[in-house]
């Protein structure tokens, strides 16, 4: 039992870098980027609501918050529905390409808190 | 969604079913708040179901301290696993493959075989005792194993989101 455990563990190990993703953990708070262009695609959905940017660089992967609390700070569905332009700041995933991790997003002028 | 998952994971998490919990503004709060609660009650009730096993509380009959926490590990574990089972659903294709929820449900079934090495091995037994009597080895055993093998499987669940 516990060798057929280790082995398990051992082969979860090996799959992990391809799917981890959550938490701030992840996330390379040293190297902040601000991430600023047009929505293309949006989802507005639990455990966080995810959008892609097309920033002058490349496309970017933003995680956003939960969508309750996108709610209670007022970051609608609508403000971040594709097409709208957006300023994310945030920080890069140490694990997924392209994706980062917004501290906080500003829509027409006007700027949310994600954390 | 991974398309490197098993397809009923990616199936599960493309269902109806799994899409409603995450465009739901409460559901998936709902389920993660639940899982909290039940796991604090299971936790309460295998902990006193255990520590009667490895010795603890010997003042009172085996009997009537298992017995009656037993029905609370029961009703807490159906908890956790419908609200486990939410939470997987929103995510299955990303958490089937993450490394600390597969040693999680390693975990878990272990705790399981242990629970039922108990309660085909030791119940009766146990049960029988009065109150003050030692207890047997196996008894012991099953309880210091349950204790360790639920405290880790709780480190688990909650570090999975981290990996």
């Amino acid at each position: 039992m516990a060798k057929r455990l280790t082995i398990l563990a051992a082969l979860a190990i090996l799959v992990g870098p391809a799917v981890a993703h959550h938490g701030w953990g992840s996330y390379d708070a040293a190297r902040p980027v601000t991430v600023a262009g047009p929505i293309l695609t949006s989802k507005f959905e639990n455990p966080h609501t995810t959008i892609t940017v097309r920033a002058s660089d490349k496309v970017w992967t933003v995680t956003l918050a939960p969508t309750s609390r996108m709610v209670s700070r007022g970051a609608l569905a609508a403000m971040v529905a594709v097409g709208n332009n957006i300023s994310a700041y945030g920080y890069p995933s140490t694990v997924e390409k392209d994706e980062m991790r917004a501290e906080r997003i500003t829509v027409n002028g006007k700027t949310y808190e994600m954390r | 969604m991974n398309d490197q998952a098993p397809a009923i994971f990616v199936a599960l998490e493309a269902s109806d079913f799994a899409a409603a919990l995450r465009q739901s503004l409460f559901l998936y709060p709902l389920a993660n708040v639940g899982h909290v609660v039940a796991l604090v009650c299971f936790a309460g009730a295998v902990a006193v179901m255990d520590l009667r096993l490895v010795g603890a509380f010997a003042a009172t009959a085996p009997a009537k301290v298992i017995t009656r926490a037993r029905r609370i590990v029961i009703a807490a574990f159906c908890g956790l696993a419908v609200t486990g089972f939410m939470l997987f659903s929103a995510e299955a294709s990303h958490v089937v493959l993450n490394p600390v929820f597969l040693l999680k449900m390693a975990l878990v079934a272990t705790g399981l075989v242990n629970v039922a090495i108990y309660e085909l091995g030791a119940r009766h037994a146990v049960e029988a005792l009065p109150a003050g009597a030692a207890m047997p080895r196996r008894a012991r055993i099953a309880g210091f194993v349950s204790l360790g093998l639920w405290l880790v499987v709780a480190a688990c669940g909650r570090s999975i989101a981290y990996f």
